[in-house]
C-alpha cells in the first residue's frame, strides 16, 4: 500500500489512521511524531495527492483542517452531524422542524382530550413516544437527511426548553418498539400556566431605557414616549 | 427599604392620606423606629402636626408604636403594609364575588377606615345599600350583620388587639402607651349584639330646609347618641387571609391551565378543606384523605369515587408536582405542596418576563439553563439548538440584566480565564427579587404618570365640574330644557373629546397597577415561603 514512502510518511500515516474517524490536527500529529513542521506539511500534501488521506474542515473552529483517512466517514462531532450542512447551522430546518413536531404532539392531545373518556386513559393517549414522532417526521418527508431517534429527540428537547412540551420516562419491556435500554421516552404538548404576567402588561416592563427613568430626568414617566404610544392603543 | 419601595410608599401615602402624613410616614420608613419629639424636631413640623399624623397611620395599622425602657414609646412604620395598599382594589373585588355586594361595602369600609366597630359597619353599609335600591325598599341590618358574622368566621376580619381588662381596682401608674394583647380564640369571636334597624335614606328634601329647622337638626342627631353597645370592639381586616385566598386561585387556575377543569376543581376542594387548618406559611397542606375529599366535593360534581382516585393519582404523578401522595390510608393520603407551588408560579413569572422582553428564542435558552442549573456555553448552543454567535448575544443580554449569573471553577489555583470553566446558571431568589424591585419602581411611573395626566388637564377638569354643579342647581331650582342646553354647550365637543381620552388613560393606568400588583402578589409570596424555610 504504501510503497515508495520512507519512514517519516509511514509514521504520519500511523498517527492519521489512529485518530479514526474524528481525525487530526496537524499540530498534533507534530507533537505526536516529533517532526518539524516543513516535513510535515511536505507529507501531508504528499498523501493527500496520493488519495490516502482528505482534509476536512471542523465545525467548531472554521479555520482548523483535520486530517483523516481518505475512505472513512468524518464523525458527526467534526461535521456538526444532520443539523449542519458544509458547516451551516441549519436554522431554519431546525425552526421548520420543531413546528412540526409540535403540531403532531398538539392535535394527538387535542384528540385525546375531545374523547372525553376517563382521565387516565385521556393522559395517556396524549402521550407520543419518541419512535411514534420519528416516524411521523421520516414519513413527512421534509427532511433530505435522514433523520435518527435521537435527532428527533433533541428537537423535542428544545420544545421542552421552550415550555411547549413535557416529557416522562416510562420502564419499557426490551423489544417493544422505541425502548431503549429498557426504558421509553413519552412526550406530551402542555400550555403554560399563567397567562403573561402583569408587569409586561405595562410599558416599563418591556422598557430598554427603565434604569435611567426618573422623575424630573430627559426620560421620565411624564414624558415617556412608550406610554404615550400605549395609552394611545 | 430599598429606594424605589421608599418612593412608592411615599406617592401612596400622598395620594391617600396628603402632604403632612406622607412627611411623617416616609420620614419614619427612612429612619425606623424613633420617638415623637425626634420625629417633630427631625421633619419640622409642629408637635400637634406630628401627633395629628401618627394617629392616622396608627388608625390605619400603618405605624406601630413600642414601649422601651425607661418610659420611651417608639413608633415604626412598616412599609411592606403601606404597599398594601396597592392591593386593596383586589381585596374589595374579592370580598365582592364571595359574599356580593354586603360583604364588598363591608370590607371597603374597614379599610377605609382602619378599625371600626360592628356596630358603626353595619350601620354605614346598611345606609349606602338602601341609596342604591329602589324607592321604599330598605336594607335590613340583621342581614348586614349577618354577612359580618360569615366574614368573621371564613377568618377575612379579625378583631383588633385590645387593653387587657386590669382585676386590681387600683390602677397604679399608668404606663405611656397602653399595651395591647389579643389571644388566638378572642380574634374572630364576634360579640353578641342586637342590632335592630333599617338603612336610612338620605333624602334629598331634607337638604332644601336650610336655617330655622337647622337648630332642631342638631337637637334631633344628639337624640340618636344611644351608648353603642360594642364600644371599645375594634375590627380589622385580615390581609393574610386574602392573600392566602388569593395564592389558592392562582395555584387552582395554573392547575386549570395545565391538566383540565375537574382537576382544578378537586385542588380547589383540597385547599378549601385546608384554609383554616394549615397555617399560612406552612410549606405542605393537612394530609387529606381521598374519602374525605370525595364527600367535600361541590354538590353538583358527579364523578365517582374511582374517577375521583384517577384525577387525584394523576395530579400526583404530573411533572409539576403541585399535589403529592404522602400514605394510603384512608384510600390515600394527599397534600399539596404548597412552598413548590409558589416556586413554579413564580419561575413562570420570571420565563413570562424573559420571553416578552428578549424574545422566544431567550426564552428557550433561559429555560434551559433553569433545567439544568449548570451550563457550559458551548453545551447551550448544542441543547438548545441556536447558532453560537446568536445564542452568546442572548446569553449577554440576559445576564446584563441580572436574569442569568456566572459561576466560575477555576482549573487551576491562579484563576486564569483561559483555564476557567464559566457555567452560565439562574439563581431564582435572586431573580426574583431583582424582578420584584423593577415592579414596585414601574408602579411608582405609572401612578406619576396618571398623576401628570391629571394635572395637565387640571383646567378642563375645573369648567366640566363648575359645569355640572350649575346644571345640578338648575335643575334643582326647575329650569326649562333650553337653558340646560346652554350651559350644556359651554364644554365644547373637542374639549369633551379630550375628557374622554383622559378618562380613558387614567382607568388604564390604574388598571395596569393592579396588574403589576399582580406580579408583585406572586413574587412576594415565593421570597416570603423561600426565606422562612431557610
Amino acid at each position: 500500500k504504501m510503497k515508495g514512502s520512507d519512514n517519516q510518511e509511514k509514521l504520519v500515516y500511523q498517527i492519521i489512521e489512529d485518530a479514526g474517524n474524528k481525525g487530526i490536527w496537524s499540530r498534533d500529529i507534530r507533537y505526536k511524531s516529533n517532526l518539524p513542521l516543513t516535513e510535515i506539511n511536505k507529507i501531508l500534501k504528499n498523501l493527500e495527492s496520493k488519495k490516502l488521506i482528505k482534509a476536512v474542515k471542523s465545525v467548531a473552529a472554521s479555520k482548523k483542517k483535520v486530517y483523516m483517512l481518505y475512505n472513512l466517514q468524518p464523525d458527526r462531532s467534526v461535521t456538526g452531524g444532520a443539523w449542519y450542512s458544509d458547516q451551516d447551522f441549519e436554522s431554519e430546518f431546525v425552526e421548520v422542524l420543531n413546528q412540526q413536531c409540535f403540531k403532531f404532539l398538539q392535535t394527538k392531545a387535542e384528540t385525546a382530550r375531545e374523547s372525553k373518556q376517563n382521565p387516565m386513559i385521556q393522559r395517556n393517549s396524549s402521550f407520543a413516544s419518541s419512535h411514534e414522532v420519528w416516524k411521523y417526521i421520516c414519513e413527512l418527508g421534509i427532511s433530505k437527511v435522514e433523520l435518527s431517534m435521537e435527532d428527533i429527540e433533541t428537537i423535542l428537547n428544545t420544545l421542552i426548553y421552550d415550555g411547549k412540551v413535557e416529557m416522562t420516562i416510562i420502564a419499557a419491556k426490551e423489544g417493544t418498539v422505541g425502548s431503549v435500554d429498557g426504558h421509553m421516552k413519552l412526550y406530551r404538548a402542555v400550555n403554560p400556566i399563567i397567562p403573561p404576567t402583569g408587569l409586561v402588561r405595562a410599558p416599563c416592563g418591556l422598557c430598554p431605557v427603565f434604569d435611567d427613568c426618573h422623575e424630573g430626568g430627559e426620560i421620565s414617566p411624564s414624558n415617556c414616549i412608550y406610554m404615550t404610544e400605549w395609552l394611545e392603543f | 427599604m430599598t429606594q424605589a419601595e421608599i418612593k412608592l410608599c411615599s406617592l401612596l401615602l400622598q395620594e391617600h392620606f396628603g402632604e403632612i402624613v406622607e412627611k411623617i410616614g416616609v420620614h419614619l420608613i427612612r429612619t425606623g423606629s424613633q420617638p415623637l419629639r425626634v420625629i417633630a424636631h427631625d421633619t419640622g413640623t409642629s408637635l400637634d402636626q406630628v401627633k395629628k399624623a401618627l394617629c392616622v397611620l396608627i388608625q390605619h395599622n400603618l405605624v406601630i408604636y413600642q414601649v422601651h425602657k425607661r418610659g420611651v414609646v417608639e413608633y415604626e412604620a412598616q412599609c411592606s403594609r403601606v404597599l398594601r395598599m396597592l392591593r386593596y382594589p383586589r381585596y374589595i373585588y374579592t370580598a365582592k364575588t364571595l359574599y356580593s355586594d354586603t360583604g364588598e361595602l363591608i370590607v371597603e369600609e374597614l379599610l377605609l377606615n382602619g378599625k371600626m366597630t360592628m356596630s358603626a359597619v353595619v350601620k354605614k353599609v346598611a345606609d349606602r345599600l338602601t341609596e342604591t335600591m329602589e324607592d321604599g325598599k330598605t336594607m335590613d341590618y340583621a342581614e348586614v350583620s349577618n354577612t359580618f358574622m360569615r366574614l368573621a368566621d371564613t377568618h377575612f376580619v379579625q378583631r383588633c388587639p385590645w387593653v387587657p381588662a386590669t382585676e386590681n381596682s387600683d390602677p397604679g401608674p399608668l404606663p405611656p402607651a397602653p399595651i395591647l394583647v389579643i389571644s388566638e380564640k378572642d380574634m374572630y369571636l364576634v360579640p353578641k349584639l342586637s342590632l335592630i334597624g333599617k338603612g336610612k335614606r338620605r333624602r334629598s328634601s331634607d337638604e332644601d330646609a336650610t336655617g330655622e329647622p337647622k337648630a332642631k337638626r342638631t337637637k334631633h342627631s344628639t337624640d340618636n347618641k344611644e351608648p353603642i353597645p360594642d364600644d371599645g370592639i375594634y375590627w380589622q381586616a385580615n390581609l393574610d387571609r386574602f392573600h392566602q385566598h388569593f395564592r389558592d386561585q392562582a395555584i387552582v387556575s395554573a392547575v386549570a391551565n395545565r391538566m383540565d377543569q375537574t382537576s382544578s376543581e378537586i385542588v380547589r376542594t383540597m385547599l378549601r378543606m385546608s384554609e383554616i387548618t394549615t397555617p399560612s406559611a406552612a410549606p405542605f397542606t393537612q394530609p387529606l384523605s381521598s374519602n374525605e375529599i370525595f364527600r367535600s366535593l361541590p354538590v353538583g360534581y358527579n364523578i365517582s369515587k374511582q374517577v375521583l382516585d384517577q384525577y387525584l393519582t394523576l395530579l400526583a404523578d404530573d411533572p409539576l408536582e403541585f399535589v403529592g401522595k404522602s400514605g394510603d390510608s384512608g384510600g390515600g393520603m394527599y397534600v399539596i405542596n404548597l412552598h413548590k407551588a409558589l416556586g413554579s408560579l413564580a419561575t413562570a413569572t420570571l420565563e413570562s418576563v424573559v420571553q416578552e422582553r428578549f424574545g422566544s428564542r431567550c426564552a428557550r435558552i433561559f429555560r434551559l439553563v433553569l433545567q439544568k442549573k449548570h451550563l457550559e456555553q458551548k453545551q447551550v448552543e448544542d441543547l438548545a439548538m441556536i447558532p453560537a454567535k446568536e445564542a452568546k448575544d442572548m446569553l449577554y443580554k440576559m445576564l446584563s440584566g441580572n436574569f442569568i449569573s456566572l459561576q466560575e471553577i477555576p482549573k487551576t489555583p491562579d484563576h486564569a480565564p483561559s483555564r476557567t470553566f464559566y457555567l452560565y446558571t439562574v439563581n431564582i431568589l435572586s431573580a426574583a427579587r431583582m424582578l420584584l424591585h423593577r415592579c414596585y419602581k414601574s408602579i411608582a411611573n405609572l401612578i406619576e404618570r396618571r398623576q401628570f395626566e391629571t394635572k395637565e388637564n387640571k383646567r378642563l377638569l375645573e369648567k366640566s365640574q363648575r359645569v355640572e354643579a350649575i346644571i345640578a342647581s338648575m335643575q334643582a331650582t326647575g329650569a326649562e330644557e333650553a337653558q340646560l342646553q346652554e350651559i350644556e354647550e359651554m364644554i365644547t365637543a373637542p374639549e369633551r373629546q379630550q375628557l374622554e381620552t383622559l378618562k380613558r388613560n387614567v382607568n388604564k393606568l390604574d388598571a395596569s397597577e393592579i396588574q403589576v400588583d399582580e406580579t408583585i402578589f406572586l413574587l412576594e409570596s415565593y421570597i416570603e415561603s423561600t426565606m422562612k424555610r431557610q
